[in-house]
């Protein structure tokens, strides 16, 4: 009884998972302003990685050669 | 010669790196972003591989700790080499911890009948309920989620690590295997934190798809998966047997 009770549950469970997981999470998970950030991460990760070597922050603005001279 | 100068001095990067990144979507098309039915699907390949694992480790339990000690490896080449690689090592990897599980699981049922269907039973039942509860909302991962999440893991796995040290001197912590109420009460901690873990897992794989990852993304965001699965089912099945042993 134990044993059949468990497979139930088992078989059951995946059965859910291999549906579920194929849903996209609701709103109210997705839209909001504090979710994990996992691209974030690995970016700082790349950019520390690459200490020393001439990568400038900042807002990316077009050099006009023209207008200098 | 272009107007932009940083492209005249370093030229056009064709560094894979920089597509690995979240933002960088825009060049991958989209036959070949990671999707949730591909996660999914993966996942269940990972699963009946260690299914079958489990099949060869239950009739020749002698292959237990070679099983272990391979997937443990295999484990760790996936994790720190590149994830594009994460297609070829996680199917071992789901394969041999299999064969470990299935030599785990004989020895617990020898001690204990019936022990291995309801630690199965129980770690796929949490499993469907975690993904339920993250995907309705009611359990929001935030990043001081993740950090305690990721704090308390790592504190679990020096634990081990020290016990595992210490047992070489014949000694070790006494409360971690014992089935004293602070025992269970340990057990049952960290088979929450492992537990905790999947819905880190699930936000990894649900962001991962959001943003269009490359496709070699749902071999790692399964990958991850099992790993949690793995270790919850131990962690389950050692809680089982510190209750069924009072």
């Amino acid at each position: 009884m134990n044993a059949i009770f468990f497979s139930l549950l088992a078989i059951f469970s995946l059965f859910i998972f291999l549906n579920l997981g194929k849903v996209k999470a609701s709103k109210k998970q997705m839209d909001r302003d504090d979710r994990i950030k996992w691209g974030k991460r690995r970016k700082t990760i790349f950019r520390n990685s690459r200490d020393g070597s001439k990568i400038i922050e900042g807002k990316a603005e077009e050099i006009n050669t023209d207008s200098r001279e | 010669m272009s107007k932009h100068s940083a492209l005249n001095t370093f030229g056009r990067s064709g560094n894979p790196a920089f597509t690995k990144n979240f933002d960088s979507t825009g060049a991958i098309p989209q036959s070949e972003r990671m999707t949730l039915d591909g996660a999914v699907n993966k996942t269940a390949i990972l699963l009946a591989l260690c299914f079958g694992g489990a099949f060869i480790g239950w009739n020749f339990p002698a292959l237990t700790l070679p099983g272990l000690i391979i997937g443990t490896i295999l484990a760790f080449v996936t994790i720190f080499r590149n994830p594009s690689k994460a297609g070829a090592t996680a199917p071992f990897y789901a394969g041999f911890e299999g064969i470990a599980l299935g030599g785990i699981t004989v020895f617990a049922e020898m001690q204990y009948p019936g022990i291995g269907i309801q630690a199965i039973g129980l770690t796929f039942g949490i499993l469907a309920s975690l993904l339920f509860c993250y995907k309705s909302g009611i359990i929001k991962p935030t990043e001081n989620f993740r950090l305690m999440i990721f704090s308390a893991t790592m504190g679990i796995a020096l634990l081990y690590l020290i016990s595992f040290i210490m047992s070489f001197f014949g000694s070790g912590i006494g409360f971690i295997h014992s089935n004293g109420l602070f025992g269970i009460g340990f057990s049952l901690f960290v088979v929450g934190i492992a537990a905790l873990n999947l819905v880190l897992d699930f936000d990894f794989i649900e962001e991962g798809a959001e943003q269009g990852l490359p496709k070699y993304m749902e071999w790692y965001g399964a990958f991850s998966l099992m790993v949690t699965l793995v270790w919850l089912y131990i962690e389950i099945l050692r809680l089982l047997m510190k209750l069924r042993s009072r």
